[in-house]
């Protein structure tokens, strides 16, 4: 019984993250290999609007074509997916989306340090002071475009502050540029390496944007078909969801989408004892130094 | 007299041959600077493989420059640690994620079987959330120069040119402190190396002298840490002015804390962790 007791207090105590605050800054980049990865039903839409709605201007890098990824042939799911990319991050209150058009798919053959040198090129340009992105180390990623991208990224956010790293961009008037502070996500349910370190909670309305982003992308996700095999299911087994009743397929489809998000956002909320949140590794400003982050934090004054 | 010799000769036959591989010149002082020292206070003969030549990392100097000063730094870090060779690979920092991994590893297999150590250190390439790639390259191609070096069918020139195969017996992985989960043996001992923690307390003060002799990157972080608490509004008094005793203090204050994080819970008051594959990874007591 003792033994129970303590695993239960293990189960609800535990498991609990800090909560992350939004580090003071102005500019934030959403940095992923795909349209939808900004929105996915593990990221990031909930702390991308609660950074905008934080007074942050937000960019969103698609770094493939996306032309894998829905049923209309590559060339048009290319530009549907770009154009859904666009409305999602409107609806997150970021201001533009740089798509970096390598092949979907086949990011594993890239040079890495050709889509390094453009993701620094971007970060010099912009000086986000957030950087959100995929955990590199998270396994069992079967996505090659996301672990190109992930690796790209984790050197791109220190490269950028040293000068003797692709000095032709500073021809253009850019200085380097540190990311002091990094956000970044992997399925917490895929095993081991990627660590989710803060929680973030989200309000009633940074929620509702998630979902309104995530099913923004009609090209992959919210299709009639899906709500169809889910009713099907249900009469099959004899139940019904009242909530339907009326409702088209497609109307059916979103609805469904919306109560994922709210799901996943609810269940990350109640681990971390909040109402909604999202989870993340973060890495502050100087915790790539750990042997001063304690000095620092002790020492360091306001001007 | 006599006993002096027999004991010369006792810990003469003890002492083993080192070879340590680092992607870069921080990273080996920093993250196994007491252990190495200790090594080659006791006897062994330490011997430093360096991948990158450390171009990037700097303040106000072109890669040339950076390069130049950090080879002269390492070689100077390495003789304060007891280390008796450097050699330098000379690959791009922060490139090597463009270079072939079986290049590097054979690079390093050629060191391995000239040097002949009966212990490795590498950087150990699972370590999570270590950002500097390099690393985790230079980790996965030292850990497969180690196997291979064992292996004759690999790289037969090197036998016709006097490399014979070698075996490695001990094997420290070591990182600096970002993994979250750096203490957890993720199998038995046969499997997977095993969590070590190294007392460095006598040690350290080498440790420290080395770290501070790579003046480079000791004043590009100095410099870097201020330009962004000028950017933020904030300032370390320590920092105020940027000079060598105050960048010195700096790294004291880094490689003191280091070494409390790595005894944490050991017992130990400065030490320095590892995951360590010895004599019984692959091969069990009860089958040796």
């Amino acid at each position: 019984m003792r033994v129970l007791l303590l695993l239960c207090c293990a189960v609800a105590f535990g498991q609990k993250l800090p909560l992350a605050t939004i580090p003071p800054g102005k500019v934030m980049m959403v940095i992923q290999p795909h349209h939808d990865d900004h929105t996915t039903d593990y990221g990031m839409g909930g702390l991308i609007a609660k950074i905008t709605d934080a007074g942050y201007e937000s960019w969103f890098v698609r770094s493939s074509n996306d032309e894998k990824d829905g049923a209309h042939g590559y060339p048009h799911n290319d530009m549907y997916n770009l154009r859904e990319s666009e409305a999602g991050t409107k609806i997150l209150g970021m201001k533009g989306v740089y798509s970096l058009n390598w092949r979907n798919d086949y990011m594993d053959a890239i040079p890495l340090q050709e889509l390094r040198a453009q993701i620094i090129l971007l970060i010099r340009k912009h000086k986000p002071d957030v950087v959100l992105g995929h955990d590199p180390w998270g396994h069992y990623d079967r996505n090659p475009d996301h672990r190109k991208v992930a690796r790209a990224l984790a050197e791109a956010v220190w490269m950028a502050g040293l000068a003797n790293v692709h000095p032709e961009h500073l021809e253009l008037g850019f200085e380097p540029h540190r990311v002091p502070h990094l956000f970044l996500k992997a399925r917490v349910d895929y095993g081991r390496g990627h660590e989710a370190n803060v929680a973030v909670e989200l309000n009633e309305s940074q929620v509702r944007r998630k979902e309104k982003a995530y099913v923004a992308h009609r090209n992959v996700y919210a299709s009639p078909g899906m709500a169809r095999s889910v009713k099907a299911q249900l009469q099959a087994e004899g139940l019904t969801v009242p909530e339907f009743a009326g409702k088209t397929d497609e109307e059916a489809a979103v609805m469904i989408e919306e109560w994922y998000m709210d799901w996943i956002s609810r269940k990350r909320g109640a681990e971390n004892g909040v109402k909604y949140a999202e989870v993340y590794w973060y890495r502050g400003e100087f915790d790539h130094l750990p042997g001063l982050t304690d000095y620092l934090k002790a020492n360091v004054v306001t001007r | 007299m006599k006993v002096l010799i027999l004991l010369l000769c006792a810990v003469l036959a003890q002492a083993k041959t080192v070879l340590v591989v680092t992607a870069d010149a921080p990273d080996f002082v920093l993250a196994a600077g007491g252990t190495i020292a200790s090594m080659a206070a006791s006897g062994d003969r330490v011997v430093l493989v360096r991948v990158t030549n450390d171009d990037k990392d700097s303040w106000n100097l072109s890669a040339e420059e950076t390069a130049s000063r950090v080879k002269e730094e390492v070689e100077r870090a390495a003789k304060v640690l007891g280390i008796a060779q450097v050699h330098s690979l000379g690959y791009r920092a922060g490139e090597l994620g463009g270079v072939s991994p079986t290049e590097i590893r054979d690079r390093l297999l050629f060191y391995v079987r000239l040097v002949k150590p009966d212990v490795m250190l590498i950087p150990n390439p699972y370590a999570e959330y270590v950002e500097v790639l390099d690393r985790h390259y230079t980790g996965m191609a030292a850990e497969e120069a180690r196997r291979i070096a064992a292996l004759e069918n690999h790289q037969p020139p090197f036998a016709q040119a006097g490399l014979a195969t070698h075996v490695v017996k001990e094997l420290y992985y070591y990182a600096q402190p970002f993994d979250p989960r750096r203490r957890e043996a993720e199998s038995t001992a046969t499997f997977a190396p095993q969590p070590k923690v190294v007392d460095i307390a006598s040690s350290l003060e080498k440790k420290l002298r080395a770290s501070q002799a790579l003046t480079t990157v000791n004043y590009s972080m100095a410099m870097r840490i201020r330009k962004r608490l000028d950017e933020s509004g904030r300032r370390l008094p320590l920092l105020d002015v940027v000079n060598e005793e105050s960048v010195r203090k700096l790294v004291e204050i880094n490689v003191r804390k280091l070494a409390e994080i790595a005894a944490k819970d050991s017992g130990y008051k400065l030490a320095e962790e590892f995951l360590y594959a010895g004599p019984d990874y692959q091969v069990p007591a009860k089958l040796r």
